[in-house]
């Protein structure tokens, strides 16, 4: 079943003045559970895409459906409903909230869904349990390595209970065994409780671990391939 | 957590948020003591007048002030005395809160006559014993006495006139008067005594006779216009007044801001100054906040950016910037507040000396040594003016932060 459908996306860029064809007719299933990859070099559009994908940016024409939503029926405001309650995002510079602990990181997004005091809590912790951060728990971002923020983001990714995960290049500053370690808790969240990460990068170590390689050049999708973990 | 996340964004950047404190509170603690200044001053000059001349509460017959109220012109005429003077003097004396009260006559604009010298006076009969336990003329005499020796026609002169009319003790002074009969009469009367009340607006007009002399030159006998009454509490004047004026229906009683109109315009240049100054803090502060939480936004706008993302709305985002702006003069206000009481405190107890300043404020009546004195009101306005400012001025910078678009904002450095 697809969770993500995207058909014959087109955004162009400065459109009045110097348009920019960041995606040109890019159709793409996505199916639930699956470990996929978007990978191309700079300027290619998967970046773009991912944000088509993520609700965050609107494209100039084609039809997104996300969990059987059609993004282009929904307002700014019904946008950013849909986000908060289908999507986790993961940022490559982890974008945590700096005056926040890591458990209130993880909680916030569950605050903003109006979810009882109790079950934050309780989910919080156990998603910090999971990636390893239990007792990192009251640190802020900047007590917290480039790996451990990264960790923090995935669990705050995760604590909204998202249809799927997206995460725009989230190994692009960590360094070798931080990667491994995220990647390595990624893959067994897929793995174990079936959620669908859809990732941009150009980093060799994630195409590597991804079960899909969606490859683009020039805002188009040239290969699409299947890979033996 | 909006509340919480809003009060650590505050302290991200310390230095910028005491700044911003410090403002605040520099400009309440300066509203705080400039108006405790003003209010002080003009409270002082109240309670002279009080002290000096007017009294709490003054009676009179309605006709003896045949007043233009809208040109604040009073004409009094010596036929207009107060009728039934038995009545009002019982009922003044069976009132427990009625402290004392002073039977006066009175001579509107009689001309003086002094060595080829002449001028204009209100002159004021008293009895001298009565007037001593409602006002503090007695007190102000710097040279001679105060009708101690019981001699007919005295007259007690204020310094300012001595120096006018360059006379001096025991030397003769004519007045003009027009008796209840419309005859002209001159009496001459002799200066037993020298006051000086340093409110130069009341003393280059007021002499006092006693008002037995003043009675006779007008053919009047035992009557008064006036009768200045001290009450216990000056908080209760008001409802002395309406009891007072219940009991004697066919009496005039005004409290002392309905007798002299100055008060009136004082307290409402108080009410007006306070609007002047709140409205210039401000107008100041609404751009130091603006400035500081536009940069607050600025700096933080991929972290914004991130929030919309993972599903703030704007509503939420909005409210987070306002009350940060919010917080900030929360904390303010009550230290601005803080500072001002407790300088306002110490000079109200040593006084803020203006002898160097004060030859000309003397000239209205004011005094040299002033007590600013806040009110509960002061407190409640300039707390209620950082607020809304504190709105006022988060608008823009949230409105900006609202108009952000996460992907664009994400990517910023």
């Amino acid at each position: 079943m697809s969770i993500i459908s995207v058909k014959n996306i087109h955004k162009i860029y400065n459109e009045k003045t110097v348009p920019v064809h960041a995606l040109q007719g890019v159709d793409l299933e996505i199916e639930v559970g699956e470990f996929t990859a978007i990978v191309g070099p700079s300027g290619s559009g998967k970046t773009t895409l991912l944000n088509i994908i993520g609700g965050l940016d609107r494209p100039n024409q084609g039809k997104v459906r996300l969990a059987d939503t059609g993004l282009e029926d929904l307002n700014d405001n019904q946008l950013i409903d849909f986000r908060k309650n289908n999507i986790g995002f993961i940022f490559q510079a982890y974008n945590l909230i700096p005056v926040l602990t890591a458990q209130e990181n993880v909680e916030f997004v569950m605050l903003l869904q109006n979810r009882p005091k109790d079950e934050m809590e309780k989910r919080a912790v156990d998603l910090l349990k999971s990636v390893g951060l239990e007792d990192k728990l009251n640190q802020r971002p900047s007590q917290l390595s480039g790996g451990q923020q990264q960790r923090v983001a995935v669990a705050r990714a995760l604590a909204s209970k998202p249809k799927f995960v997206l995460a725009d290049e989230p190994t692009a500053n960590l360094d070798s065994k931080s990667t491994a370690d995220l990647l390595d808790i990624m893959a067994r969240l897929n793995k174990e409780e079936n959620i669908t990460f859809v990732f941009s990068t150009h980093d060799s170590r994630v195409i590597e671990r991804a079960r899909r390689v969606v490859n683009m050049i020039d805002g188009k999708i040239e290969s699409d391939e299947q890979q033996a973990v | 957590m909006l509340l919480k996340i809003a009060w650590r964004n505050i302290w991200r950047s310390k230095l910028r948020s005491f700044v911003v404190i410090g403002s605040i509170a520099i400009g309440v603690w300066s509203l705080v003591f400039l108006l405790s200044f003003s209010r002080g001053m003009i409270m002082t000059y109240i309670e002279k007048a009080i002290e000096n001349q007017t009294s709490h509460i003054q009676v009179h017959n309605p006709d003896f002030i045949n007043a233009d109220v809208e040109a604040n012109e009073l004409e009094k005429a010596p036929y207009n005395f107060i009728q039934d003077v038995t009545k009002v003097k019982e009922v003044l004396a069976s009132d427990p809160k009625v402290e004392a009260f002073a039977m006066r006559s009175y001579a509107h604009q009689t001309f003086v006559g002094v060595a080829g010298k002449t001028g204009v006076a209100n002159v004021y009969g008293i009895n001298p014993i009565q007037e001593k336990a409602v006002t503090n003329i007695h007190s102000l005499v710097i040279e001679g006495d105060y009708f101690e020796k019981d001699k007919k026609n005295q007259i007690l002169i204020s310094a300012s006139q001595a120096e006018k009319y360059n006379i001096g003790l025991r030397k003769k002074v004519v007045l003009s008067f027009t008796d209840k009969n419309g005859n002209p009469t001159k009496v001459a009367f002799r200066v037993c005594g020298i006051y000086d009340t340093k409110n130069q607006l009341q003393d280059q007009f007021n002499v006092y006779v006693r008002q037995k002399d003043l009675n006779r030159v007008l053919g009047l006998g035992e009557e008064s216009h006036e009768i200045a009454v001290l009450v216990n509490d000056v908080d209760g004047v008001d409802g002395i007044q309406e009891n007072l004026s219940a009991l004697l229906p066919s009496q005039l009683v005004r409290v002392y801001d309905q007798i002299s109109p100055e008060i009136e315009l004082f307290n409402v240049q108080i009410q007006l100054s306070t609007f002047i100054f709140t409205f210039i803090f401000m107008l100041g502060l609404i751009f130091g906040i603006i400035n500081t939480m536009l940069m607050a936004v600025l700096e933080r706008m991929r972290e914004l950016g991130m929030l919309m993302a993972i599903g703030m709305n704007k509503a939420k985002v909005f409210k987070m910037i306002t009350l940060e702006t919010l917080l900030l003069g929360l904390i303010s206000a009550p230290i601005g507040m803080l500072i001002g009481t407790l300088s306002v405190g110490y000079f109200k107890r040593v006084g803020l000396d203006l002898s160097n300043f004060s030859k000309g404020m003397q000239k209205f009546g004011m005094s040299e040594i002033v007590y600013p004195e806040s009110s509960g009101d002061m407190y409640i306005t300039f707390g209620i003016a950082v607020l809304i400012t504190a709105i006022l001025g988060s608008l823009y910078p949230a409105f900006k932060a609202i108009s952000l678009r996460p992907v664009e904002a994400i990517r910023k450095i």
